[in-house]
């Protein structure tokens, strides 16, 4: 026994030396990331400085772009949310509204609010899908669709839509985010200015605490929940610095599934969006990727950074850590089905340097993560580590990445300032401090339980309460 | 294992990032508040200003001494949101004054730096405020695409034959962005455009002249015809398609004809063009080739083709009923839907 302990020794203080590299690596990698996104974002704001948008908002060329809501369950907010995406300051739009086999309300709610009637139409069933019960155009809304069919999940809706959608572009979103006003107008763009544009990404912001009225954000305002406080530092993080540094080093492979605008042509021709797994919209966007490569064009994912999408996140832990354990099983689940990517030059950039990254970064980090921690412990508890050790371990997993946080605040600051107050800005950081107090470490475990319940082959989506966006209201919904 | 000095560097280095970033994070924000504030007070005190000047009689030389003591940033601001709301002689107005406290002038020198971020913040604030330099027209031939798109923008309500002439050769710009903002002013221009639109029509191909019968669709001139009838049979399936378009717009005998002949182009996009161009013309003689056309393999040419009959009336909705009970699923399929459809949706 007393002959191991060396061993023991050995590989706890090698353990621990590589992970720490690996925290070097990856924060190093993120200050790169960082940089990237502040060049980037330089040039996006000169381009848009008094911009006049007019020339889309009445120009006959602009493409007309059809907005996939389903819904499933929805009925005490899709009122107010499908009023907010009428209201879209878009010339060519139509919306439609996917009722996924609800069980409650719904239907009943849109057909009342909406004077909608049944109506037929001639659409290309191009995509296997759950069978369309009735079709519904509204007599007071003509860009207004609504299709009731059987249930069959968010992808199945969405290839529902799909073959209704008549617009050249598609936006695919959840029926409770709350687009901006000139979201459409803003997100469009890439797809005007180049042709190998297959799929453009804004940028999601947490609602919580905020004002809304009438589905449109009033006031602006950074919550005092601690949980979703968290979640506004860490999106803005994730798609301030993480997707516009990506854009300029060519290897956007995620657009959100809360707000994301396609080629309609690209995606039925790439067979629609996988119902077999929990992340359907990375997939969807990593094999229009894929597929762009293997036709001889590596199709672009454009994130842009200006328009703006709100979305609602969770303020319980179990409700976040089902949400967080399901995100990681879609990503291992679609870096798994892609896995022929990996270190393929013939996906360029993607194949080279993207997916290893999510491999490496995004999908394994959480087990070093954890096996940092387990034989930090370890090693403090047996004296084989010192606490000088320990603390650079800390200074530089968590120190460092606080401070990255800290820069991408600066970002947001310095581009859209959207929390102007004091408070705000004082939260913001406080809560950028506290992430990796815990937090971090939760969704470390979640994660990690996740990539088991992959290994498990669980596809699950478990449950998503909402409080809705102008009154408390508890809706469940079940996919 | 690890030296103090190291941890002590490490510990510096990162409470000075953080001490950095929290000190730059509130002073932008002390910043922004201080800047913003002055900025509105300074926009409030523009707006007055101008619309004083803007409303009252004859100009006020103390006025316009006022406004030129505002700065900067406020000034244009004022000048560019009240461009939105006035035309004609508020406009021309709005564009006196705004020479007179050289907005323009410093427009006009932005168009002339050497960055392109600032020539286009030029040409932006001179083509919202509308004014015809021709400074704007040599920056349709600029480097930068999002400038040359800006200058196209401008150019929409400047026809100039010069501009025009410019514009026409931008239909082959290799920036989308330029070539999406160059149709659309060409669409802007209007029936101004008609004659040399049509010989460009005459003398180019490709994508040039792709985007040419885009444009040419939307006026749909007899002028027109000759090239029409030309492209459609270019070995570009982008320019046949365009060209089918085009004479389904224009509409006669010879384009009927044309596009009957079209149905059986190897490319589906040009049949459904052409489908859609006889159900648009309403031209019954092709009703029995357009019945051919219900059993195509694309479904999209089936479904035009099936539109067009019954766009047609009583001879396309005669071959529909007969499609119904055809050995052809899927035209009997496409016949079903079609007339199944309501009256408003079948067009």
């Amino acid at each position: 026994m007393e002959g191991m302990l060396p061993i023991v020794s050995q590989i706890l203080v090698k353990g621990q030396l590589l992970v720490l590299l690996y925290f070097l690596g990856v924060n190093s990698w993120y200050l790169v990331l960082l940089f990237s996104s502040l060049l980037e974002m330089r040039r996006h704001m000169l381009l848009i400085a008094d911009e006049s948008r007019h020339l889309l908002l009445s120009s006959t060329l602009s493409p007309t772009i059809s907005i996939l809501a389903p819904a499933f369950n929805e009925e005490a907010t899709i009122e107010g949310s499908l009023r907010a995406l009428l209201a879209l300051r878009y010339p060519r739009l139509e919306v439609i509204v996917i009722s996924d086999g609800s069980k409650d309300e719904t239907l009943q709610v849109l057909v009342e609010r909406f004077d909608l009637v049944p109506v037929k139409t001639i659409y290309e069933k191009r995509i296997k899908t759950k069978p369309v019960r009735n079709l519904y155009r509204s007599s007071t809304y003509p860009s207004l669709v609504v299709v009731d069919k059987e249930n069959g999940g968010k992808a199945d809706a969405l290839n529902v839509g799909l073959s209704f959608a008549r617009g050249e572009l598609v936006c695919a979103m959840d029926a409770d985010t709350l687009i901006e006003g000139d979201g459409l107008q803003r997100m469009v763009r890439p797809f005007l200015y180049a042709t190998d544009v297959v799929a453009t990404g804004g940028t999601i912001r947490v609602v919580n605490g905020s004002e809304v009225k009438f589905g449109r954000i009033v006031r602006t305002r950074v919550t005092t929940n601690a949980l979703a406080g968290i979640q506004v530092v860490e999106y803005l993080r994730a798609f301030l610095f993480g997707r516009l540094g990506w854009n300029r080093l060519g290897g956007n492979i995620i657009i959100s599934g809360a707000f994301g605008l396609f080629r309609r042509e690209s995606v039925l021709s790439a067979g629609g969006y996988l119902r077999d797994t929990v992340g359907e919209d990375m997939e969807l966007v990593l094999r229009l990727k894929r597929l762009s490569y293997e036709q001889g064009s590596p199709g672009k994912i454009a994130f842009v950074p200006d328009p703006v999408a709100w979305t609602e996140v969770p303020e319980s832990m179990r409700v976040l850590g089902r949400q967080r354990d399901r995100w990681h099983r879609g990503l291992a689940d679609v870096l798994w089905r892609h896995r022929r990517m990996l270190l393929n030059p013939r996906y360029g950039v993607t194949g080279l340097f993207v997916f290893p990254y999510y491999v490496l970064v995004e999908l394994l980090a959480p087990v070093i993560e954890a096996a940092g921690l387990v034989t930090l412990a370890v090693g403090l508890i047996l004296g084989i580590i010192d606490w000088r050790f320990a603390a650079l371990f800390c200074l530089t997993a968590y120190g460092l990445g606080t401070a990255l946080t800290a820069f991408t605040l600066i970002l947001e600051d310095i581009s859209f300032h959207r929390y102007d107050t004091f408070r705000d800005r004082a939260l913001l950081f406080w809560w950028a401090l506290l992430e990796n107090l815990g937090y971090r470490q939760m969704t470390v475990y979640w994660r990690l339980r996740g990539l088991w319940k992959f290994l498990l082959g669980r596809k699950d989506w478990g449950t998503m309460e909402r409080k809705g966006f102008q009154k408390p209201v508890g809706i469940v919904e079940t996919n | 294992m690890v030296d103090r000095n190291l941890l002590d560097i490490v510990m510096m280095v990162e409470i000075a990032l953080l001490v950095l970033a929290v000190g730059v994070f509130f002073a932008h924000g002390l910043w922004l508040f201080v800047t913003q504030k002055r900025f509105l007070r300074d926009m409030t005190a523009a707006r007055d200003s101008l619309a004083r000047l803007l409303t009252r009689g004859t100009i006020n030389v103390e006025e316009i001494e006022t406004l030129r003591r505002i700065p900067r940033d406020a000034q244009v601001a004022a000048f560019l949101e009240a461009s939105r709301n006035l035309t004609g002689a508020g406009k021309e107005r709005l564009r006196f004054v705004a020479r007179e406290v050289s907005v323009l002038e410093r427009a006009r020198k932005l168009c002339e730096s050497r960055l392109w971020t600032r020539r286009l913040r030029g040409a932006r604030v001179l083509a919202r405020m509308d004014v015809a330099d021709p400074i704007v027209e040599k920056l349709l031939a600029d480097p930068n695409p999002a400038v040359r798109a800006q200058a196209a923008e401008w150019a929409a309500t400047h026809p100039s034959p010069s501009v025009i002439s410019i514009m026409l050769t931008m239909l082959a710009d290799p920036a989308t962005q330029a070539r999406f903002a160059v149709q659309d002013a060409l669409l802007r221009m209007g029936a101004t455009i008609a004659d040399p639109l049509a010989s460009f029509l005459e003398t180019h191909s490709g994508s040039p002249a792709e985007s040419g019968l885009r444009v040419a669709e939307s006026l749909a001139e007899t002028r027109f015809l000759a090239a029409a009838l030309r492209h459609s049979a270019s070995e570009d399936v982008g320019v046949r398609s365009a060209a089918a378009n085009l004479l389904g717009a224009i509409g006669g005998a010879a384009a009927a004809a044309r596009l009957t002949e079209l149905l059986k182009d190897s490319d589906s996009l040009v049949r459904a063009a052409a489908a859609h161009g006889l159900g648009r013309m309403q031209h019954w003689p092709a009703a029995s080739q357009l019945a051919e056309c219900l059993r195509d393999s694309t479904w999209r040419v089936r479904r035009d083709a099936g539109l067009a009959l019954r766009a047609i009336g009583a001879p396309g909705a005669l071959f529909l009923r007969r499609a119904l009970k055809g050995n052809d699923p899927f035209a009997a399929d496409m016949s079903q839907q079609v007339l199944d459809l309501p009256a408003a949706a079948a067009g």
